[in-house]
Formats: C-alpha cells, sequence, structure tokens
C-alpha cells in the first residue's frame, strides 16, 4: 500500500532501459554516469541470445566432450587435485598426505563436490581419465557466462558468439580444458565475477557478489590474485556514480574477508606460522614464490619457452592474437583513462572502454608470464582464455564497426556500401581460412586420439597381476593413484605418491630400507623425469627390472618389480602407529 | 565427545542465527544504494509550480523560548503560500507562551497559539490538543529548534499529490557529527535510517514514522484518533497504526531539504533518550496493531523492526562471546569458521558505515577528517554497549510498569530508583532553560 515517490525511471527490474538520468543532489546537475553505447541486454528474454548461446553450447560440449577421457594424456596435477578430492570425500581431510598448503584447498573441495554424486553410485569412476566428465560441467557453465559477459560488456550478438566459440573452440582451449585443472574452476568464478560487476542493474550486492565469487575464484587457484585489478577497472566502470562507493568498496570488503578467510584457517590449525613439526601457510607461500624459476618465456630452450611452444603448437589466434588486440585496446584506452587525450568518440573507443577490464586482465597475465625469474606452469594460460577471446571478439566488432560506419554519412551510395560489405567479406574469408583449418586440425586430434591406453593398460595390469595389493607398495605418479586404490592398494602408504617416498617425512619414516621396502614401480614419463632429484625413487629404478611395457618412446609406462629379497614380508607395510593421522 | 558435539552445534545454530540477523539489517540498511535508480527514487520529485494543499503545521514548544522564534521565522519564509503555525504551548510556560504570541502578533493570520492545559505534559498530548483546530487539509509536526528548509513544503505539496499519499515522511538529519565520538555515531545512524532504511519500510507497506517532518492527510488523522497519548513512541506508533490500516506512506530524501537537529548533549541523555524509543517500540508491538497488516513478510519485518533494539543488544554480547568460545575452546575448525560468519557481516556494515560518513560528509558539504573515521570504528564497540544499555533499561522500566516520563518525575520527588535521578537530569539537559520544571519534558531529544 505504501511506495517510496515515483521518479522518471522505473523502479521495477526488469523493465528498465535507461539509467537514472535525475538531478543529483548538491547541484551537480548533468551528472550522469559513462552512458552505455548500446540498450542493456536482457539476457534471459532474449530469444535470439538464448538460441545462439545454447546452440554455440551444444557445440562446444560435444567437441570437448568427444573423446574426453582419452586424449590429452592424463596429467599428474590431475591426479593430484582428484586424489586430493577423493580424500575430501572420504572425509580425510584436505588430502590423503598432509595437506601442506601448497595451494588453497577450496578448488578440490568443490571437485569434491561436483563428483559427490557420479563417485556415490559408480565409485570406481572416481578415476582421472572419467572424472573428466566433471570438467564438462565447469566449462559449459564458463562459456554461458563468457556469452553473458560478452553481452554485458556491450559487445554485439555476433560477436559475444564469437568470444563464446573462440573460448570453447580452440584445440588449446579444447585440450585445456577437458583436463581436472584448478585453473578451470577458478575461470568459471573469475567469469561470474567478472559478470556481476558488470552487472546491467549495477545492484549493490550484485557487486557485493561480485567481491565474493573473485574471492572463491582466488581461493581456487591462488594466481587469479593477479586479474583482481581488472576486475576492479570493470567494476568502476559498470558502477553508477551515484552508488559507485557503496558499490566498488562492497566488492572490495566482500573480497578481503573471503579472502582472508584461507589464513584464518591455517591460524585456528595452528599452521599459519612456520615452525618445527608442521607444515605452516608461510611455508607453502614460501615454496610456491621461490619455486625454481623456468627461465624467460621468449629465450629458446627455456622452460618457460617449452611452455609456450606448446601453447602455442595448439593454437596461436588466441594467444597471439588475443594479446595483440589487448595491447592495442589498452594503447588506445590508457591515454584517455588518464586524462592524456581529448574526449571523442571514435568507433574504436567504445570497444576500448568496454573491454578495458578484460584487456588489462590478458595484460597483466603476460606480463606476469614474461618475469625471468617465475615459474611457468603449463596450466598458466587457462586463466587468460577467456580474456583473449573477449579481446579478439571485440577487436573483430571494432573492425567491423570501423569498415562498415567509419565516414559513413547518410545518404551513401550504394556502390560505396556495397564496397564496405566486400571489404568485410574478404577480411572475415581470410580470418576463416587461415584459422579454420588450424583449428579443424587440431580438434580432430583432440576427438579422436587415444593417448591413454597406456594408463589404461597399466591400471588393469595392477588390477590383475598383483597377487595381493592390499600389502603391496607401489610407487606410482598421482595420475594413476586413484586406479590403484580401486583395486585395492592401500591409499597413501600402499599406492604411494612417488615423490612422496622422499618428500614427506610422514611416509619416508614407513620407508626404514629405501627402495627395498618397495614392490613395484610404475614408471611413467613424468616418474622418469622427476627421478633425478629423489634419491628413494631413483633407487628403486634403478633397482627395478621391467615386467611389463605400455606404449612406446618417450611416454611409455613400465611397471617395474624391485629386487628386494622377497615381496611382501619383513615390514611392509609398515605398521598402523607409522600412519599419519592426516590432516 | 558428545558435549564437544552439542557445544559445536550450538555455537553452529547461534552463528547462523545471528549472521543472518546482521546480514537482514545490513541488507535493509543499504536499501537505497542498491541501484541508482533506487536511489534517485528516495528523493523528492520537482514541484510543478504552484502549491495547492493548505498545511497546518503544529510546532509544540516546551521551555524553549531561546529557539522558538528563530524556528518560526524560519518557516515563516517557507515559499509555499497556503499554511499556518500552531505553536502548542503549555499553560505553566510563560517564557515560551510570550515569544509564541509575540509571534503570533506579528503574522496573525500565519501564527496561532494553542495553550495545551494537560496536568501531566507530553509531546502527543500537546500534538492531539491543537489536531481540532487545524484548519488545513494537511497536518506537519515540527520540533521547536527545527530548521526547515524554505523550499520543503512545496516538494512535500507536490508528493502528496502525484502520490496520492496519505502521509508524507521527510528527511531529518543530525549534523553535528563533530561534537563527540557518539553524535558522530548517531549522525550516521539517522543518515542510514531516513536517507535509506525508512525507504525500504515505505515500500514494503509498514513504516515507524519519524517524529518530525512527517507530514499527514487531516482528516486520516482526525479519522485514526491523534496520537496515542500513552505511547512512549507516539510517532512510530501513528506510522504503524497508519500503515497497517494500508494508509500509503511516502518517503523523500533530500540532503538539501532534510530538517536539521542536533545529538542530544551528552552521552547520559542520548541513553535516555534512546531508552525511551526502545521502551516506546516495545509498547507498540505490544499493542499489535501491526498484525493487522495483510502481508505476512510485512508482519515479519514489523516484528523484527520493533524487536531490533533488544536483538542489537542481544547480539552485541553474543557475539564477542560466541567469538571467545569459538577461539578458546576446542571446538573443530569448520564450526570455528562459522564463528566468524556474525564478525564478517559486522565487518562488512563498519566499511559501509565508514563509506556512509564519507558520503554524509560529501552531500552536507562537510569536512569529514581521518580522525572521525577513527572515532567511527574505535567508538562502534562502546556505542553498541550504549544501546545495549539503552535496550536493557528499556525492558526493565516497561516490566516496571514506569511507562511515563511524568509518572517518574511527578512521584519522583520520594522515590529512591534510578527513575528519579534521570528524570531530572534528563529535562535539565534537554531544556533551554536553566529554570525548566523537572516535572514535564516533552522531548528529552534535543539540546541546543
Amino acid at each position: 500500500m505504501t511506495a517510496t515517490l515515483p521518479t522518471a525511471t522505473d523502479p521495477q527490474p526488469g523493465t528498465r532501459t535507461a539509467p537514472a538520468r535525475r538531478t543529483p543532489p548538491g547541484g551537480r546537475p548533468g551528472a550522469g554516469p559513462p552512458a552505455p553505447a548500446r540498450p542493456l541486454v536482457r539476457f534471459r528474454s532474449s530469444r535470439p541470445d538464448l538460441l545462439l548461446c545454447g546452440a554455440l553450447l551444444l557445440v562446444t560440449v560435444l567437441v570437448q566432450g568427444w573423446n574426453i577421457t582419452d586424449f590429452p594424456t592424463l596429467s599428474d596435477d590431475e591426479g593430484t587435485y582428484l586424489a586430493q578430492a577423493w580424500a575430501v570425500q572420504q572425509g580425510d581431510g584436505l588430502a590423503h598426505y598432509t595437506y601442506w598448503y601448497d595451494h588453497p584447498p577450496l578448488g578440490w573441495i568443490q571437485l569434491a563436490g561436483l563428483t559427490y554424486l557420479p563417485s556415490l553410485f559408480l565409485p570406481d569412476s572416481m578415476t582421472v581419465a572419467s572424472m573428466r566428465c566433471a570438467m564438462l560441467a565447469v566449462s559449459a557453465a564458463s562459456s554461458v557466462l563468457m556469452y553473458v559477459l560478452a553481452r554485458r560488456l556491450w559487445l554485439p550478438r555476433w560477436a559475444a558468439g564469437l568470444a563464446m566459440a573462440l573460448f570453447g573452440l580452440s584445440p588449446l582451449s579444447v585440450v585445456l580444458q577437458r583436463e581436472i585443472f584448478l585453473d578451470n574452476l577458478a575461470v568459471m568464478w573469475m567469469l561470474l565475477a567478472f559478470c556481476l560487476a558488470a552487472s546491467p542493474n549495477r545492484h549493490l550486492w550484485h557487486h557485493f557478489g561480485s567481491g565474493l565469487a573473485a574471492a572463491t575464484a582466488v581461493l581456487t587457484k591462488e594466481t587469479m590474485l593477479v586479474v583482481l585489478p581488472a576486475l576492479l577497472v570493470t567494476m568502476w566502470r559498470h558502477s553508477h556514480r551515484d552508488t559507485r562507493k557503496f558499490a566498488v568498496t562492497g566488492a572490495i570488503t566482500a573480497c578481503v574477508l573471503i579472502g582472508l578467510s584461507y589464513p584464518l584457517y591455517a591460524l585456528l590449525n595452528g599452521e599459519l606460522l612456520p615452525g618445527s613439526g608442521h607444515v605452516s601457510l608461510i611455508d607453502g607461500i614460501t615454496y610456491q614464490m621461490g619455486r625454481e624459476g623456468s627461465g624467460f618465456i621468449l629465450t629458446p630452450g627455456s622452460g618457460s619457452n617449452g611452455v609456450l611452444r606448446s601453447w602455442l603448437y595448439y593454437d596461436t589466434v588466441l594467444p597471439l592474437g588475443g594479446l595483440a588486440g589487448a595491447v592495442l585496446l589498452l594503447a588506445t584506452f590508457l591515454p584517455r583513462a588518464l586524462g592524456f587525450a581529448r574526449a571523442g568518440g571514435t568507433p574504436m573507443s567504445v570497444t576500448a572502454r568496454a573491454l578495458a577490464g578484460p584487456a588489462l586482465a590478458a595484460a597483466i597475465l603476460a606480463v606476469v608470464a614474461m618475469r625471468p625469474t617465475g615459474y611457468l606452469p603449463a596450466m598458466y594460460v587457462i586463466q587468460a582464455l577467456p580474456f583473449l577471446a573477449l579481446v579478439l571478439a571485440g577487436g573483430a566488432a571494432a573492425v567491423t564497426h570501423a569498415v562498415l560506419r567509419r565516414g559513413r554519412g547518410p545518404g551513401e551510395r550504394r556502390p560505396r556500401v556495397w564496397a564496405r560489405w566486400a571489404l568485410l567479406a574478404v577480411l572475415a574469408a581470410s580470418a576463416a581460412v587461415y584459422v579454420l583449418p588450424r583449428w579443424y586440425e587440431g580438434n580432430r586430434t583432440a576427438l579422436t586420439v587415444d593417448a591413454n591406453a597406456p594408463y589404461r593398460q597399466a591400471a588393469a595390469w595392477l588390477g590383475s597381476e598383483v597377487a595381493d595389493p592390499a600389502n603391496t607398495r607401489v610407487l606410482l605418479d598421482d595420475a594413476l593413484w586413484l586406479d590403484a586404490v580401486h583395486h585395492g592398494f592401500e591409499p597413501g602408504l600402499g599406492a604411494i605418491w612417488f615423490y612422496k617416498a622422499d618428500l614427506d617425512p610422514a611416509v619416508t619414516r614407513t620407508l626404514p630400507r629405501g627402495w627395498q621396502d618397495i614392490d613395484y614401480v610404475v614408471s611413467s614419463p613424468t616418474v622418469r623425469r622427476d627421478a633425478v632429484n629423489l634419491p628413494n625413487v631413483r633407487a628403486a629404478l634403478e633397482h627395478s627390472a621391467v615386467v611389463a611395457v605400455f606404449g612406446s618412446g618417450e611416454d611409455r609406462i613400465e611397471i617395474r618389480r624391485t629386487d628386494r629379497p622377497a615381496p611382501g614380508d619383513a615390514g611392509a607395510p609398515a605398521a598402523p602407529a607409522d600412519r599419519p593421522s592426516g590432516s | 565427545m558428545g558435549d564437544l558435539l552439542y557445544t559445536s552445534v550450538f555455537i553452529a545454530v547461534v552463528s547462523l542465527a545471528l549472521f543472518w540477523m546482521a546480514a537482514f539489517t545490513l541488507w535493509w540498511q543499504m536499501h537505497a544504494w542498491r541501484t541508482p535508480e533506487v536511489l534517485a527514487s528516495t528523493r523528492f520529485d520537482r514541484p510543478d509550480g504552484e502549491g495547492r494543499l493548505a498545511f497546518s503545521l503544529l510546532l509544540p514548544a516546551r521551555h524553549e523560548q531561546a529557539v522558538l522564534e528563530h524556528t518560526i521565522d524560519r518557516l515563516l519564509e517557507s515559499s509555499h503560500t497556503d499554511y499556518e503555525i500552531i505553536v502548542i504551548v503549555g499553560h505553566d510556560d510563560p517564557g515560551t507562551t510570550a515569544v509564541a504570541e509575540r509571534a503570533a502578533a506579528r503574522r496573525p493570520a500565519r501564527v496561532r497559539v494553542v495553550v495545551d492545559h494537560h496536568e501531566q505534559k507530553n509531546k502527543p498530548k500537546a500534538l492531539n490538543t491543537a489536531l481540532p483546530s487545524c484548519r488545513g487539509d494537511i497536518v506537519g509536526v515540527f520540533d521547536a529548534e527545527d530548521q526547515v528548509h524554505p523550499e520543503l513544503l512545496a516538494h512535500v505539496d507536490h508528493a502528496f499529490r502525484s502520490t496520492g499519499a496519505d502521509v508524507v515522511q521527510g528527511g531529518v538529519q543530525l549534523i553535528n557529527f563533530h561534537s563527540s565520538w557518539y553524535s558522530l555515531r548517531n549522525c550516521l545512524e539517522y543518515f542510514f535510517w531516513f536517507r535509506s532504511r525508512l525507504h525500504l519500510h515505505a515500500e514494503k507497506g509498514f513504516i515507524p514514522l519519524g517524529g518530525n517532518t512527517v507530514f499527514v492527510r487531516t482528516e486520516v488523522l482526525r479519522e485514526a484518533g491523534g496520537w496515542d497519548q500513552d505511547c512512549l513512541a507516539e510517532d512510530c506508533d501513528l506510522g504503524v497504526r497508519l500503515s497497517s490500516v494500508g494508509k500509503k506512506v511516502v518517503v523523500a530524501y533530500d540532503s538539501d531539504m532534510v530538517t536539521r537537529e542536533e545529538t542530544p548533549g551528552s552521552l547520559v541523555s542520548l541513553l535516555k533518550q534512546r531508552t525511551r524509543w526502545n521502551q516506546g517500540f516495545l509498547q507498540v508491538y505490544r499493542k499489535k496493531d501491526w498484525q493487522q497488516l495483510p502481508g505476512r513478510g510485512q508482519r515479519w519485518l514489523a516484528r523484527y523492526t520493533l524487536m531490533t533494539p533488544f536483538m542489537q543488544a542481544a547480539s552485541g554480547v553474543i557475539i564477542p562471546l560466541n567469538f571467545a568460545v569459538a577461539v578458546f575452546l576446542d571446538v573443530p575448525v569448520g564450526v570455528a569458521i562459522i564463528t566468524f560468519l556474525p564478525l564478517v557481516t559486522a565487518m562488512v556494515t563498519f566499511v559501509f558505515e565508514i563509506v556512509g560518513l564519507h558520503d554524509f560528509g560529501r552531500q552536507y558539504g562537510l569536512r569529514v577528517r581521518f580522525v572521525h573515521y577513527v572515532k567511527l570504528v574505535v567508538g562502534g564497540p562502546f556505542y553498541q554497549v550504549m544501546l545495549a544499555g539503552a535496550a536493557i533499561r528499556a525492558v526493565w522500566r516497561e516490566q516496571r510498569g514506569q511507562v511515563e516520563w511524568e509518572l517518574t518525575s511527578h512521584t519522583g520527588a520520594h522515590l529512591t530508583s534510578t527513575a528519579m535521578p534521570e528524570a531530572t537530569s534528563e529535562a535539565a539537559s534537554t531544556s533551554a532553560s536553566a529554570s525548566a520544571s523537572a516535572s514535564t519534558a516533552i522531548r528529552e531529544d534535543s539540546r541546543r
């Protein structure tokens, strides 16, 4: 029955088309927000948007889902995260070995939730290959968010579709988004944060939610921290000057408070500061910051350069094209933002302003990757993919706009209009000719190649050929660990992550005689690569003989039995008293 | 083990309850800033020229000869053409009466004086005394020390006509945030209440009105039987009664058109003022008019709003206790994290208060210094203690049947309970006149 005063604008959500335009108090007439250049999009009620997004989603899910278990090769990290998710599901704490603050645990806690139902009905499906399907859900969510974000950044419909396609269908994306990486989850949260920051309602609690989502992203994968400034820029640009101070402060507060829950967790466990006899958050951070650098990314032969090459092997358009676009956008945006250039409305500036946030994110991530002393992991590029795709799509939109509209008068002659369209067609065709064959080739590999046969065979061998798995100790890499556990090996001290044999005191203690307390080593490429620095693992490899080989060449997987006198007796596995009690 | 489980569950439940309470309060407190459109809608619309409604402005004054003249002069500057000012004075207050009569003699067409002959005086009695002699379409209420903007009536006039409202509540703002640490918080409370929260109440159809700058259609007011003379928060009560029977209430806040006031002159008088409000809220709650509200959500809002002071007091005690229990007892880490949730909302509230203080400074062109922000944060817990004290006092007094200031003051001469000294000191602190009798304070809210 009661209401606040009616105003020029209708306060009902969903029907609003223009920002509030009333005279603000205190004699600031005409002070309005940076006006959106295009009508605000109501995604849920726009049928063409839903159809386009739905169709693209279907294609993305098909391409990413087909052959997902067989390509790419199972990675050690996937095994690590999924095994820790399994530990969470089992109620064993945050990991089945001592959790040592290597990463914030939120990522695999989410993974545990995501895989909870399937693993409830099919416990044996809790292995890396089959649980990649869970990542399909993450990638689908990210794709939709990508489209929504593109529209909220005022890209035209086709450009939003392009951004979504670039993000979901680039061979680089297909390969990386299939894998169980924390980065994929973090990207989903960060995209949500950007979507909320660019909410057309400019609602205080949307911005607050954006801060929460951003904090979740950071707690999922800590490297997302560097993207936060770009999020802030996006939020700043999309908030209204009258409510901005509340919105932005609220978002920052939300982000900081949620982010602080991680150190708080460490503090409550008495593991915030380093000390003897326990792990600590500070130790974990020190380890991550002090990881041996992989060299400058452009120095041939350095580790980082190898990683870069592996990315470019799958796709050049998204990483290089996107980065170039980001630099270009920032070059047009920054002088304006800093007040160096006169205000004006070139066609570029609309896109540049809207995409300033994503472009900044891409640029920051690139700069961080260029640190000569930093460690560049292979999955690093995942965080940049959405921003690169947005910038590239925005660049395409800007070029199209320039070609069709630049210098166009009201009564332009027909041939000239045709010439514009012809030029556009040529540009589009050449882009397609360049991109499509490469993508086709890359995605064909992803859809057909079986790279994981050796892993499957090795897992099957462990299940069928080992007589007494419960009393057998085997060193293997993380990707196979869950398979071994399902086959009856004891998690943690029977099936052992190979590097724990040297690095985790709680495990080393149960191997008083070194390699002689181990029955088998499953020698995968990762094991062979890292054994150099791991004395126990190296000794086990040296004192063992191959009993089965799967695959050939560099990628082969060998199962080796150690030369210990009589497997199964003499203190293996260790007495229960030696078990770590979990974290 | 079982004990620990029970403790954990108990702590978790309490924490979650507190969390939701604080979260809801915060949500409502931030109502006006939800979107730019909502913020724009909280302001007055620009009036469309001539006013067409006639106003009767009630100005109860008690021992306020020092400020009354200025207030009347300021009201006479109004740009509106059709209004009368009715000054209500007590029969035992010759000083104020003289000032009022002088003004009436100067502007007989505009100013009239009504004398309240009640033995025990309070504000609702004064207002009810004047109600029969109101000639306007709209009755407006001001306090004797209010600084009213000349354009206000024109805007209110427009608001009545453009919205078909039965009640229009304008903004009231305490300004002297620099006076003391508690006045800083007090100002900010007003800011969040009138700037933001009241609009939510108007939107939801349940509203406790403010004590002044409130305008009601005369026939609506007469139909409702005027103000409740026995209620300590007659303003809140009126709003609750009117909105409960479906009257339309409109709230508008413009920083250049608010009625400016000052905080109580001492912490003790603030405590007493708050005690009276809390007790008034409690009375309104017990009168159960709000139960006529049609919507379940509205009734919950009513219940919650009227009980807020008491929940605030409870949470002020429970939050630190809960926190201590979580830290010092050996509860699981997950439970300990849950106990931090209310603290998290409290911190978010703190941050929004800081931003609110900044906005307040901007809106009123006041210079807010760094030290004020520090005071705001540091003073927070102490203010909470004061609020808790006021809430406890209110419950105590209500239980003891101490429902009237007058009663306590009059019989106070032979009372040795807490009631006596507070009544006297309060009247002394509120009245501009040093010779004011302690018996009949109309308001203890302000002090020049």
